[in-house]
């Protein structure tokens, strides 16, 4: 009797004591891109971002979506040309996945392996640099993505026969919450 | 024998059916690809590479072999997040993972290392890179309405179409501020007390070039197509908005300066509603700069 009583008490006690699974939700996400152009300078902003972030074993995999048409650089027809060389349509998310250990999160700056899908294509960007800041229990994390638009065989689209740069580097802010 | 006929006529007629429903019920649960190119670290083409995929939602696998130029296509994936792996002789092995989000391709290129001493699990190329466990978020999580999230093939022909048309709209409008410009410039000489009709002709040669020009212009921004449910925000409104003045003002120079013309040539001075053709042209002019500027410049 006592025997099965300490059986059942293990079988109980099992999954309490394997490593316990936690969980980040992005409250809050805002993407910005920079185009550079002779004539002019643009930024395209979202903060239609959405993310979710699961632990196991004291690594953490995350995943950041945002639609592409949610982009606005205060020109609808800009934003519609936008929507259409990065084939939004076709490809209507831009997702972010990465993996990071459990302790990033106890740290003042951490770099990340991303790995981004966009406009049919994906890229892989190493150890992108990124700033935390933890309060009151929500922790805050920028950074910018040195992203081109030739990692995503984007042709550069032009204004007056010009084109615009090839560098577009995204400007993340992020406020992560523990679930 | 009319019998036979009837039945064989019948047998190809239900082989047909039969072929044509199974095809179109592959149609309707395939629709998603993926395809790519499988490189090497010299960045040529690997032949005979493995890439496979595993449906992460229901554990359904699908594998294929780059040919020998290291091309691969995967067609009829339903959509949802794969787990894709990706393995040649002589190679490290490369796990990746891929949403595909609805009846388009994906295109998944891979460049392949030389293998390390250590055995890799996946993701060990980057030190801190995704994984391929089950536990990992994915799309479905995020909660996003299947309309944010779906492929519009159609849609982005349309969105194909009004970028190709106003390209065109784009290119012709800076042709057109060329004769548009020497108009102006000629009309010094073919008003006022001159009395030369070779200034005059030359006015007349430039603003019919412009004229015609500016009518190819505003068929490609008239007939470009609209996307429904775009609201127009920012300085293309100022650059619309212009199009009323010097859309009128394209078609009422001319018409005024036809007047001035007769007038002119007839020895007269130019009186009555034909005296407007200058104040006319030089706003409608103005009007047509300020369009191009709104877009060209930030102010």
């Amino acid at each position: 009797m006592t025997k099965n009583m300490l059986m059942a008490f293990l079988l109980l006690a099992l999954p309490a004591l394997s490593p316990a699974e936690s969980q980040w939700i992005l409250e809050q996400g805002t993407l910005t891109y920079h185009v550079s152009h002779p004539l002019h300078q643009t930024d395209g902003v979202s903060h239609a971002a959405r993310g979710k972030g699961t632990c196991h074993a004291g690594q953490c995999d995350f995943l950041i979506a945002v639609p592409v048409k949610s982009f606005d650089s205060g020109d609808s027809n800009r934003d519609l040309h936008m929507l259409q060389v990065t084939r939004g349509a076709e490809f209507p998310m831009v997702t972010v996945r990465t993996r990071l250990p459990e302790s990033s999160s106890t740290s003042a700056t951490f770099s990340a392996d991303l790995e981004i899908q966009f406009a049919g294509q994906t890229a892989q960007y190493k150890q992108v640099p990124f700033k935390l800041e933890t309060r009151d229990g929500a922790t805050r994390i920028t950074g910018t993505i040195p992203a081109t638009l030739s990692d995503f065989k984007i042709d550069p689209p032009s204004l007056l026969t010009m084109p615009v740069k090839n560098e577009i580097p995204v400007r993340v802010e992020m406020t992560w919450r523990p679930q | 024998m009319k019998t036979r006929a009837t039945q064989f006529a019948l047998s190809v007629g239900v082989a047909m059916l039969v072929l044509l429903i199974s095809a179109r019920l592959q149609a309707q649960v395939g629709g998603a690809a993926l395809s790519g190119t499988v490189t090497g670290p010299s960045g040529a083409g690997v032949p005979n590479a493995k890439i496979s995929v595993k449906n992460l939602t229901n554990d359904q696998s699908a594998d294929t072999q780059t040919d020998a130029a290291g091309h691969y296509i995967l067609p009829n994936l339903p959509r949802g997040d794969y787990e894709v792996s990706i393995s040649a002789d002589g190679f490290a092995s490369k796990v990746s993972r891929a949403t595909l989000t609805g009846a388009t391709t994906l295109t998944m290129d891979a460049a392949l290392e030389a293998p390390q001493a250590q055995s890799q699990t996946p993701g060990d190329n980057l030190p801190n890179a995704p994984s391929s466990s089950r536990t990992e978020p994915s799309l479905q999580d995020l909660g996003f309405p299947a309309t944010e999230t779906q492929a519009d093939a159609k849609k982005q022909a349309l969105l194909d179409k009004r970028t190709h048309m106003l390209k065109i709209h784009q290119r012709m409008g800076l042709i057109t501020t060329v004769p548009l410009i020497a108009t102006v410039i000629a009309s010094m000489g073919a008003g006022g007390r001159d009395t030369s009709s070779a200034s005059r002709d030359l006015h007349v040669a430039l603003g019919g070039l412009t004229g015609d020009l500016y009518a190819i212009t505003a068929y490609y921004a008239i007939r470009a197509p609209r996307v429904p449910g775009t609201e127009t925000r920012g300085p293309i409104r100022f650059h619309k908005a212009m199009a009323w003045i010097h859309g009128p003002g394209m078609i009422l120079t001319p018409i005024l300066g036809a007047m001035a013309f007769d007038q002119k040539s007839n020895g007269q001075k130019v009186h009555g509603i034909a005296s407007a053709h200058g104040p006319v042209a030089i706003v409608t002019a103005g009007a047509f700069g300020a369009a191009l500027l709104s877009v060209s410049v930030k102010f």
